[in-house]
């Protein structure tokens, strides 16, 4: 009976612990993140979206602007009372009554991936939008707030060396606090090696849904 | 004991919470972002649909305007096959704005490079079909047309989740549908099991076979779905075109109420509305029945409210059925599904239809400065940016940004390869001609299978109609009278030669299916062949005839200069302030 007991148990065990384990392996433990936190996106693409449904059923309170200069991440929250227009979507939801208008960001969570399209509908070009986004990290680098690169569109949002999508993940990536890629988008290994040669923590999800709990635990 | 059953007990709990917190369930809840505003489209296609009592001749007829500007144009025909059993379908990703420099190769060949990585059981045999950025008839004459709707935005899933998107489903659905029901119903079983989405967000798809054509709208549920959630990965509704109507999608989501008792007009995954009461799109409680645009895809403009640019529902209402007099300003979502035409449509008169520039309409886009002095009406097609604000120009039908047109003729009366037609136009309308290609072809012109917008290329017939476009735009009001003679001459000729083509090939067919495929080959193939060379003629006609705002008459060598219209160079005058010369002393 009892070694009935330990057949049927223990793999129970084993499997559930590994199960803990699994999605660790190979990766840098989920860093810390502050309150207030700007969502964004690199490179206009639907992904910021994706980043945004993650962040609400984390259930995180944020601002989001798709295309913020770095004057506009520098007037913190409620992005200084920019009223979205065509081509400049704007969001705020962080709590007021605990971040006043104006309080600094801690953090910004850029969602990486190209669109020409969306690009276009902001009327940037890639350029245009490699130098923005560059700015904005060089302010955060700056004033010591946290960057979390978000990868969440897999093999799509990836391209040849020089691509729109390989720009972006160059001007983000490497000078992000955290890194969190969906698996479909690293098959090459590419996230892996950026955040193993810079040192920066990195997360690997099966699908976006992972991110949601990378996310709670990096605001916990 | 009780202490080892103790610990048993407890691994065992601890085991099965760390399972379970494996895979977190698909969130059943999600807030409501952007009430009321859906991400909508309105720079892309348009669809007609036309029942087969609302055709002059019976056809059921569809129609694809592939309005876009930078994606691909090429087509292919792709043979019926048979596989083996056990063999599997690669399933493949297709990004609509997608497109590659032709030294890569055929699209087609190098579509393995946006493998998913998933496969699914292939069927026995696999139907032929004409393959353009979709699939749009097949051997059975089940016939499809485009047009992105949109969705709202917390619907749209982007990731990697979803293994299909609306091209692939349409492609399946050419191998495997004799019908136009079993089209939708394996597009939208697809898109619910393996998720739908990816490149795309909400779309809508005319489905068409000889007895009838359907509205199919599809949409992925959201970035956070996961194949292995155990919920459906899409969620999709269908309506049947009455017989004796006709309806347009213009960029918006068409099917309103529902009535899924109603099994000969209404079609739907089965989460149609559990999926809107999850996310709140719908309350039940409301007191009103549940409305599938409303739900999945609202927008609250009119063609007025728009200044025009979402102006083509209105204005398709109001082309077929003008005694209705409908109002511009009625909202779009409170325009009717479909509409009894007072005069039924011929494959003409839904040409004409898709050329369409708003004549006659406060949002006609040629009207006063915005055509210039040659009355274009292809001037400002995006609107423009001035100060910091956006303005409106009118969106027409016959906008001059497609890749190229389809027109579906499916016809009962006739064998699957007679019956069938897709006429296919490259390029903007105005300037563009529909070549007809009976379902029975079995090739197509190398010309149509390669080119891509950025390298001028003469072997691509994609680029003799740019090339006749190009040179109309300069002085539009003359060089498209020009063009509309091209088109008299070969395509009006090619649809009143219809009968006679289809009586001959029903006669070969009577003795032998191949000759009829065969002679219809070469017909279609020698036909399309003559009119790419009509155009890269007429292309170079208008470049001399034309050439410095002169008029060159070819025939009699003589040259005279073009006549401005009198309000634009009163205009000049008035802007530029010009002083009339003094007046010489006789």
């Amino acid at each position: 009976m009892r070694h009935i007991q330990r057949t049927l148990v223990l793999p129970f065990l084993v499997v559930g612990l590994v199960s803990l384990v699994l999605p660790g392996w190979g990766q840098e433990s989920v860093p810390r993140a502050r309150l207030p936190v700007l969502t964004t996106s690199a490179g206009q693409s639907a992904d910021v979206n994706t980043l945004n449904v993650i962040m609400d059923q984390a259930g995180m309170k944020y601002d989001y602007c798709d295309v913020p200069t770095a004057a506009v991440v520098k007037s913190g929250v409620g992005l200084g009372g920019a009223k979205a227009r065509a081509g400049f979507h704007v969001e705020v939801t962080t709590d007021v009554s605990r971040f006043k208008p104006g309080t600094p960001y801690q953090t910004v969570v850029f969602a990486v991936g190209a669109s020409l399209k969306g690009m276009g509908a902001s009327g940037l070009t890639v350029d245009a939008e490699v130098k923005r986004v560059s700015e904005i990290i060089q302010y955060c680098r700056q004033n010591k707030i946290m960057v979390i690169a978000v990868h969440p569109g897999g093999q799509s949002k990836r391209g040849a060396p020089g691509s729109d999508n390989e720009r972006m993940i160059d001007a983000v990536m490497p000078f992000a606090d955290y890194i969190i890629a969906a698996k479909d988008g690293n098959k090459d290994g590419r996230f892996t090696k950026i955040a193993k040669e810079k040192s920066i923590p990195f997360s690997q999800v099966d699908y976006a849904l992972g991110i949601v709990g990378l996310m709670k635990k990096a605001f916990e | 004991m009780l202490h080892r059953r103790g610990f048993w007990m407890a691994a065992s709990l601890i085991g099965i919470v760390c399972l379970l917190s494996i895979q977190p369930s698909f969130p059943q809840k999600c807030e409501v972002r952007y009430p009321g505003l859906a991400a909508c489209p309105n720079e892309h296609c348009t669809v007609v649909m036309v029942g087969k009592k609302a055709s002059t001749d019976g056809s059921v007829i569809s129609t694809h305007t592939s309005d876009c500007g930078s994606c691909d144009w090429t087509w292919r025909y792709v043979p019926a096959a048979d596989h083996d059993q056990g063999a599997t379908r690669r399933i493949y990703y297709f990004d609509q704005f997608g497109t590659d420099p032709p030294r890569k190769g055929l699209r087609w060949d190098a579509i393995e490079d946006n493998f998913t990585g998933f496969e699914i059981p292939e069927v026995s045999h696999t139907y032929g079909y004409l393959h353009g950025m979709f699939g749009y008839m097949n051997d059975n004459q089940v016939a499809l047309g485009e047009s992105t709707i949109g969705c709202r935005e917390q619907m749209e899933n982007s990731t990697s989740a979803p293994k299909f998107d609306i091209t692939m489903l349409t492609l399946i659905a050419m191998e495997r549908a004799k019908t136009a029901r079993e089209a939708i119903q394996l597009m939208g079983d697809l898109a619910v099991k393996y998720g739908y989405g990816h490149t795309d967000s909400g779309e809508m798809l005319s489905v068409s076979d000889p007895n009838e054509v359907w509205i199919f709208e599809v949409m992925p549920v959201g970035p956070l779905w996961t194949p292995d959630s155990g919920q459906p990965g899409a969620v999709w509704c269908a309506q049947r075109v009455p017989d004796d109507h006709v309806s347009v999608c213009p960029n918006e989501s068409r099917i309103g109420e529902i009535d899924l008792k109603n099994k000969d007009y209404f079609m739907a995954s089965p989460n149609v509305v559990s999926f809107a009461v999850e996310q709140k799109f719908y309350d039940p409680k409301s007191g009103k029945p549940f409305n599938w645009k409303r739900a999945y895809c609202p927008s609250e403009y009119s063609a007025q409210s728009s200044f025009g640019s979402r102006g083509r529902l209105w204005r398709f209402m109001d082309l077929v059925a003008p005694s209705k007099q409908f109002s511009p300003g009625t909202p779009n979502m409170d325009l009717p599904f479909s509409i009894r035409p007072e005069k039924k449509l011929s494959v003409a008169d839904v040409m004409v239809i898709l050329r369409d520039k708003y004549d006659g309409t406060p949002f006609y886009t040629a009207r006063g400065l915005q055509g210039g002095p040659f009355e274009n009406p292809n001037l400002l097609p995006y609107g423009f940016e001035l100060d910091g604000k956006k303005y409106d120009t009118g969106r027409c039908i016959g906008v001059n940004r497609a890749e190229y047109v389809t027109v579906t003729q499916s016809r009962d009366w006739l064998p699957d390869p007679i019956g069938g037609i897709v006429w296919i136009g490259f390029g903007a309308q105005d300037t563009h001609c529909l070549m007809p290609f009976y379902q029975g072809v079995t090739r197509i012109p190398e010309s149509f299978e390669f080119g891509d917008h950025w390298e001028f290329d003469r072997r691509s017939a994609r680029w003799a109609f740019d090339y006749v476009d190009f040179h109309t735009q300069v002085v539009y009001s003359y060089a498209i009278k020009d063009v509309r003679k091209a088109q008299e001459k070969w395509e009006k000729a090619a649809i009143d030669r219809t009968p006679e083509i289809d009586a001959y090939a029903l006669q070969l067919y009577k003795k032998s299916p191949d000759q009829a495929r065969q002679y219809l080959t070469d017909y279609c193939n020698n036909n399309a062949n003559l009119v790419v060379n009509a155009w890269w003629s007429l292309g170079d006609e208008l470049m001399v005839k034309y050439m410095h705002f002169w008029y060159y008459d070819i025939r009699e060598r003589k040259r005279e200069p073009l006549k401005y219209p009198e309000w634009w160079l009163r205009e000049v005058v008035r802007y530029n302030q010009l002083s009339p010369q003094p007046e010489t002393k006789k």
